[in-house]
């Protein structure tokens, strides 16, 4: 995908209501390569704070010996950041408010993350 | 491995102390051989010994910890028992090695459509190390049960050590970002979903079910444990 057909699927993503922010972001430097989001969401904030969500999410299932995650979703009591892999380092995620369409997010951003692959 | 065939051959007849008798002489000079305690297992289960059969999946599972016939048999057995949980767990433990089977996936919703006038507290099983419940400190410290479906517990202490590092970082993001008080983070992978729950403020919670587990089961479930696993923590302290 180029950039601006990214630019088209993340403000697809924040088209779902409750959505105030999607980015592609790069795990292994906490980055932000692409983003949509509204103005008071600081998202050189979300991407260094997934990012290192992320990798210590991976140290969890090495220990389990697990494979590696797929998707995140952190929930608060105010809002919730979803955060999908993509062809490594990438990752997507997105913040919602606590009134957001959790599911419909999470398959919306499914099916973009495989585009990633 | 040519007695596993012809044992299976007769207890397929019915002819169980001949089966077994071939099975046994097979294991001493195979005694690492899974397919062979499988064999003595369902040879048991067939002559109803259910002691017997759990013991010899056991030990299938000793020599190979992916057999999903053990897996599939101590299900059994434990419905049989009507320890729907542990059916349950069992058959996950399954589905997680063979995701597609759609014998595993019909076994678990019968298992769940018995569970459903079962008390969801009674498969909190904080005690049991291969539970797939994990309680651990915020200095990541395992405070009770074990994750994944087996009772190494030296695994359970390394995910403890790392849990409470996702646990302190989930925390920081939910902060910094303005999300509010961190309530549940929920972590999918090819084989397994995992919830992490906070209990109180010094203690988090790790559920580990197989991908087949719905999402929305598994967050019901995550918070009754961890409602749990905070009246046990008060009950220790």
């Amino acid at each position: 995908m180029s950039m601006d057909q990214w630019q088209a699927a993340l403000r697809d993503v924040t088209g779902i209501t409750g959505v105030i922010g999607a980015l592609l972001v790069s795990v292994d430097d906490g980055l932000v390569i692409v983003e949509t989001a509204m103005e008071d969401l600081a998202t050189a904030d979300v991407a260094a704070l997934s990012a290192a969500l992320v990798n210590r999410a991976i140290r969890c299932t090495n220990a389990m010996a697990g494979p590696a995650p797929q998707t995140l979703y952190l929930v608060g009591e105010r809002g919730a950041l979803l955060a999908v892999a993509g062809r490594a380092p990438l990752w997507l995620v997105a913040v919602a408010r606590s009134d957001a369409e959790l599911g419909r997010l999470r398959l919306s951003m499914r099916d973009f993350a495989d585009e990633l692959q | 491995m040519a007695f596993l065939e012809l044992g299976e051959r007769l207890r397929q007849r019915g002819q169980y102390a001949a089966a077994a008798t071939v099975a046994l002489a097979g294991l001493i000079h195979f005694p690492a051989a899974a397919d062979a305690h499988d064999l003595i297992a369902r040879i048991r289960a067939d002559q109803g010994d259910d002691a017997a059969a759990a013991a010899a999946w056991h030990a299938t599972l000793e020599c190979d910890p992916d057999h999903v016939g053990a897996r599939k048999g101590l299900a059994f057995i434990a419905f049989r028992a009507r320890d729907f949980a542990t059916a349950e767990r069992n058959l996950d433990g399954a589905a997680m090695r063979a995701p597609h089977d759609p014998s595993i996936l019909g076994a678990l919703d019968r298992v769940r459509s018995v569970q459903r006038n079962v008390d969801v507290g009674d498969a909190v099983p904080l005690a049991d190390p291969a539970g797939g419940v994990l309680l651990f400190d915020m200095q990541g410290m395992r405070l009770a049960g074990g994750i994944g479906d087996t009772a190494d517990v030296s695994v359970a202490d390394a995910v403890s050590a790392e849990g409470a590092g996702l646990s302190r970082e989930a925390g920081r993001a939910a902060r910094l970002l303005n999300l509010g008080a961190l309530q549940h983070l929920v972590i999918e992978t090819a084989d397994a979903r995992i919830a992490m729950i906070p209990v109180g403020t010094g203690a988090a919670l790790l559920l580990h079910r197989s991908a087949v587990t719905p999402l929305g089961r598994l967050l019901a479930l995550g918070l009754r444990a961890g409602q749990a696993a905070a009246d046990w923590l008060e009950r220790l302290a």
